[in-house]
């Protein structure tokens, strides 16, 4: 079917006592040619509804609407079959720039003709669906609180799980407690932990199959088509037996924590009667009561240190969450034992969220719970065989010193998790190791093979991703993700990391947990079985397409993939798994052969907006700017510049990228050549606390544009001609300044030699 | 610290606590809290916890130490300032360091700290109850401030007047005492009571009660000192002639300043605590005048032979009585009002008890004063007997019960002048010049 391209041309909004609307009529109907241009009043309501019914009157395949932003319209506005582009005339022309002026004018219509010439190259993307089925089955990784939870959730969504356990039992910590917490008002009182319960459940739930004793030894292939082999950990079967294959469609990896050893400042293991706070509870939870390791005596004093094992520099410097309620908790089990039994605490913060403040204030109100802040210095044994703990800087005095029976160190919580691509590195340097070209490379792949030594056999996963076996980590060996924004998500599409795995919590917050990344789980199978990308770009049916004939196996794209997407074969040929697929264009940003395309976002779309734009002779001394913004957070803080009715530079014309990593730096060339006079990219923040979506495509960006820089030199063009900046929604008021500070430094240097050639 | 130093120090500690529990009039070394003479040796008293906690309206545990009493303290004096730390202490159960500490008697319980406190702590009553701890600690002998603060011990303590009253009515009764045909009778059953053996009765009381206070006091002061030295504050002076002159140039600006309610007035709660307590305190001081000097009359030089007892209505000594009488009653009306209106925490018992004696000896004395005047017997010896068993309560239980802070405040505000504590340090400078 012959493409029909139809442009709208919004005069609400003032924009038509902002703009020469008839000129700019004509640059669609005289310049462009289209076989049909309309005016309208606005963009919402009635307005809209006649828009659409031209739409398909018309038989319109290609729209252009010329209005307002495209963030205001919402998805289902218009019909699925046709590309509809919207130009915010309102947010990016009118509401900044200063009515009738001839330089708002040229802004209007240069935004007109890369709009219309971008949709004559854009084509409608076509979901993506397997040869295969896409399976709809949920893995559960780990049998805790949160493994459960997840596993209940998915079965009572109607999804079929497996769940996967490393021990022989179900319940994880849980199941270790003596009592919990208070998880429910008047939140004072400690609980059952309600295990017993909960394993039941998940046992007798048909939908869920429940593989104690095992591991996941090999996870295969993609989302919707993810192949598990399950191995025995030699509890009943002989390790290493396969116990299982099937295939699933997402995961959710719940492995929990593990206890720290405390700092080396404290003398855990080197005195008897100093423990940590989960042996103290599994001591209780056994015999139920408090007795002292050196003699077997019941315990009439404890000092708790919290901290033990965190928020210490040297050692964790994160927060462990639970430590504190832990104490709390088990001052309670101290002091119900006899009346006359004194808790000391000491703590550097106090950390009770929520609710459990009540529970705190209730331990506080007990006489003999001693609470002060401090810092424990020394640990010793007395002559009479009690310990004597000394801190600094307390409530009641400068230093202090209390004997007591048994000294509690609060243990840190780490993550059981596995940094896959410390794993993949490790093996890559193994390699070296041996077949490295020349001595020092040898070299030093040895040293780095020594350095990453400690992963060796961590994994979990198992993953047979290019990448490596397991999810990328933070530094604290987290899963990386934006856990504020986006909790759950993880730099694997359709592995979903719950509970103290992801960041340390409490036993309600493991639920809470489990429950969404269950439905996260849910999400991500429903969606790529309609062929949709999940989040970020929720919904976006359009996937990359690689012209492989062309393909150089630079390896570029399978390394920089943030997501893992693709694997290699042994050539280094990128094998595409669509399904694990984000659509970002960070492959399509780092191709230098330009073989990544997308139906509706390629090098040559983009390159078609950059040409459409008029660029003056240099004697009109119009400079022209191309800005690139990503759509994330940049492009939204640039409508709310235009909301706020901030003015900037008219020279700058913006094109909205699906991240700063999809910027090809062809796109910056064609720029200067075209006659631009620079170019600015602005992105999200990177770094250890970035902001990117999709986590390096910001920091992926300022990389190569240093590359670009180069580039530019050879053309005998200064780099300056080319920034990059950060910038985070928040800071719309920055970018008239940034885009102005641009301007000096493209009059400093001149206009593009180029231009006009 | 080599082992053997140790097994010397815990001897030590067990001896010190044998003394202190031991001993009636315990040396004020043995009211370290620390194990072996050192600081920061801590081993809370749960039970005074408890006390204190209980004495307080249960709110003692609720401190996290934020320090807002503290800042919002008019008369806290800016280094060490209290009632934040001595919160702490009281938390950890650290009673020999509480009841050595002068600020607990610098604070004169407005409740601006209690009011604001965010936690609901209530640093003021805390401090209350720990100050009763330390009329119990001091007091001579001990058994009668614990008795004093028991209120299943009210009709004992109520007994002890009424008994010796009677007592004293018996043997003048019995005795048959020879009386001067002048001397008014005061009891129709009883006539041969003469007012003398009355007035000799409560001057012997008197006496004892003075001793006790003085007793108590100086306790205090010695433990003040101890607990300053052991801290390593220099001691302003060094013969102990030298100290009382010292301690005398500082008494009488602070008494001074007692009687004008200096430290009253700063505290922004409400003025009424001002006005009532001054009220109070003239009242009383205007009794106790007239009081003396009837008692005293036949033995007293200063007292011309013409006093004649009883006075009449417009003798200036019944009208400056009246008046006393008429300031306590309007000054206790106001402090039961200002404590029914607090609804947060209305009174400790001890607080109770002490204005509900000052009611009773008021309205009794003017009860009885009207009805002498309408001569209705045999009433108004009945009302007059109750009146002097009220009488005799408040004097009796001086020095145990609330009325106590008149002694220890006193001493601890001298005290803090005689230290430097409030950052004066006028003694301290004033030994100096002299050793130089």
């Amino acid at each position: 079917m012959a493409d029909k391209i139809g442009v709208f041309i919004c005069t609400g909004y003032g924009i038509a006592e902002a703009l020469d609307i008839d000129a700019l009529r004509k640059v669609a109907t005289d310049e462009y040619k289209v076989p049909f241009c309309k005016l309208v009043d606005s963009c919402e309501g009635a307005d809209l509804e006649a828009i659409v019914e031209n739409i398909r009157s018309e038989g319109l395949t290609k729209v252009v609407i010329a209005g307002i932003s495209p963030r205001c319209y919402s998805a289902s506005a218009f019909p699925g079959s046709v590309i509809v582009e919207k130009v915010a005339l309102r947010e990016h022309v009118v509401w900044c720039q200063p009515a009738g002026h001839e330089d708002t004018q040229m802004l209007a219509e240069d935004y007109l003709r890369m709009y219309i010439a971008k949709v004559q190259k854009m084509e409608l993307p076509e979901p993506f669906h397997p040869e295969e089925m896409i399976d709809k089955s949920i893995l559960v990784v780990g049998g805790g609180i949160a493994g459960m939870t997840a596993a209940l959730g998915a079965a009572k969504a109607g999804y079929s799980v497996q769940l996967v356990e490393k021990t022989d039992r179900l319940g994880g910590w849980l199941a270790r407690q003596h009592k919990s917490v208070p998880r429910k008002p008047p939140y004072v009182e400690l609980e059952d932990t309600g295990v017993d319960d909960l394993i039941g459940q998940v046992e007798g739930n048909p939908r869920i199959n429940v593989h104690t004793s095992a591991t996941t030894s090999r996870i295969a292939g993609a989302p919707g088509l993810f192949d598990v082999t399950l191995e025995s950990t030699g509890n009943g079967r002989p390790a290493g037996d396969v116990l299982d294959t099937f295939r699933v469609g997402a995961v959710v990896q719940a492995t929990g924590w593990r206890a720290t050893d405390p700092r080396d400042t404290l003398p855990y293991g080197k005195l008897k009667d100093v423990i940590r706070n989960v042996d103290l509870e599994e001591m209780v939870k056994e015999q139920g009561r408090i007795t002292r390791p050196s003699d077997g005596k019941d315990v009439k004093s404890i000092a708790f240190i919290q901290c033990g094992g965190s928020r210490k520099k040297e050692h964790h410097s994160y927060c462990s969450s639970i430590c504190c309620l832990t104490s709390l908790k088990q001052a309670v089990y101290l002091r119900r034992s006899d009346d006359e039994a004194k808790a000391y605490i000491f703590y550097e913060f106090m950390r009770t969220p929520g609710q459990y403040e009540d529970f705190y204030r209730s331990v506080q109100a007990d006489p003999g719970v001693f609470l002060t802040r401090g810092e424990v210095t020394e640990v010793t044994r007395d002559g009479d065989g009690k310990l004597v703990v000394t801190a600094r800087n307390t409530m009641p005095g400068e230093q202090i010193h209390v004997k007591v029976d048994l000294v509690v160190l609060a243990a840190g919580m780490q993550p059981n998790s596995a940094d896959g691509e410390a794993i993949r590195a490790l093996e890559d340097a193994r390699v070296v190791v041996t077949a490295g070209e020349s001595e020092t490379q040898r070299k030093e792949a040895a040293e780095k093979v020594a350095r990453l030594k400690r992963h060796e056999g961590t994994a979990i996963l198992n993953l047979t991703y290019r990448q490596g076996p397991d999810l990328p980590t933070l530094q604290y060996g987290f899963p990386d993700s934006h856990f504020i924004c986006f909790p759950f998500e993880t730099r694997r599409t359709g592995i979903y990391a719950a509970g103290c795995v992801r960041q340390p919590m409490d036993g309600l917050g493991s639920m809470e947990d489990g429950a969404g990344a269950a439905l996260k789980a849910i999400q991500c199978v429903e969606m790529i079985s309609r062929g949709e990308a999940v989040h970020p770009r929720a919904g976006d049916t359009s996937y990359p397409d690689f012209l492989l004939q062309r393909c150089t196996q630079c390896k570029r794209c399978t390394e920089e993939c943030p997501f893992g997407v693709l694997n290699e074969d042994e050539k280094g040929t990128p094998l595409l798994w669509a399904t694990r697929c984000r659509r970002c264009g960070i492959c399509l940003g780092a191709c230098p052969e330009r073989i990544v395309s997308f139906k509706d976002y390629s090098v040559s779309i983009v390159g078609a907006m950059i040409k459409a734009v008029h660029v003056p002779d240099e004697d009109e001394e119009k400079p022209r700017v191309l800005a690139f913004l990503c759509e994330n957070d940049a492009l939204p803080a640039l409508d709310l510049a235009g909301q706020h009715r901030l003015r900037y530079n008219p020279f700058v014309r913006v094109i909205p990228v699906r991240c700063l990593g999809s910027v090809a730096s062809n796109w910056v060339v064609e720029a200067m050549s075209a006659g631009y006079d620079g170019v600015i990219m602005i992105g999200c923040k990177y770094g250890d606390d970035y902001q990117c979506h999709f986590i390096k495509g910001s920091e992926l960006a300022a990389t190569r544009s240093e590359n670009i820089g180069e580039k530019l030199e050879q053309m005998a063009m200064e780099s300056e001609r080319v920034e990059l900046h950060q910038l985070d929604i928040s800071e719309y008021d920055r970018l008239p300044k940034i885009f102005d500070d641009f301007m000096e430094v493209i009059e400093e240097h001149g206009m593009n030699p180029f231009k006009g050639m | 610290m080599a082992k053997g130093d140790k097994t010397v120090e815990t001897a030590d500690r067990t001896s010190r606590e044998k003394q202190e529990a031991g001993a009636l009039v315990s040396p004020p070394a043995a009211l370290a809290d620390s194990r072996d003479g050192q600081p920061g040796w801590i081993d809370p008293d749960m039970d005074f916890i408890r006390v204190l906690s209980r004495q307080s309206g249960d709110s003692l545990k609720k401190c996290i130490q934020c320090g807002t009493c503290s800042a919002i303290c008019e008369l806290s004096p800016d280094p060490k300032p209290f009632p934040r730390k001595e919160m702490a202490w009281a938390v950890w159960g650290m009673k020999d360091r509480l009841l050595k500490d002068p600020d607990v008697w610098l604070c004169h319980q407005c409740n601006d700290c209690s009011t604001r406190c965010p936690r609901g702590a209530r640093p003021g009553d805390v401090l209350a109850a720990i100050r009763q701890q330390s009329v119990a600690r001091y007091a001579v002998p001990r058994f009668l401030a614990r008795w004093a603060n028991e209120p299943y011990c009210v009709p004992l303590l109520l007994g002890i007047p009424i008994a010796l009253l009677t007592v004293v009515l018996y043997i003048g009764n019995s005795l048959g005492v020879p009386q001067p045909s002048r001397e008014r009778i005061i009891f129709p059953f009883c006539n041969k009571l003469p007012h003398w053996l009355l007035n000799v009765s409560f001057a012997v009381v008197g006496i004892l009660v003075l001793a006790a206070v003085v007793a108590g006091a100086m306790r205090f002061w010695r433990a003040m000192m101890i607990a300053d030295g052991r801290d390593g504050a220099a001691l302003p002076a060094k013969s102990p002639p030298a100290r009382i002159v010292a301690a005398l140039k500082i008494a009488v600006p602070v008494l001074w300043s007692i009687i004008a309610h200096d430290d009253f007035a700063k505290c922004t709660k409400t003025r009424l605590r001002f006005y009532s307590h001054l009220s109070v305190l003239f009242g009383f001081l205007a009794l106790s005048l007239v009081a003396v000097w009837v008692v005293t009359a036949k033995v007293n030089p200063l007292i011309p032979d013409g006093l004649i007892y009883p006075f009449g209505f417009w003798h200036p000594w019944k009208l400056l009585a009246n008046l006393g009488g008429v300031a306590i009653l309007a000054g206790c009306l106001w402090m039961v009002v200002d404590r029914v209106r607090d609804n947060e925490h209305s009174g400790a018992f001890s607080d109770w008890t002490l204005i509900v004696t000052l009611l009773a000896v008021v309205v009794t004395g003017f009860i009885a004063e009207i009805l002498h005047f309408v001569r209705l017997e045999p009433h108004r010896h009945v009302a007059y007997f109750t009146h002097l068993v009220f009488v005799l309560t408040l004097l009796m239980y001086l020095p145990y019960s609330k009325l106590a802070h008149i002694v220890y405040r006193t001493t601890a505000l001298i005290y803090a002048e005689y230290s430097g504590r409030n950052g004066k340090n006028t003694a301290r400078t004033a030994g100096r010049e002299e050793e130089s």
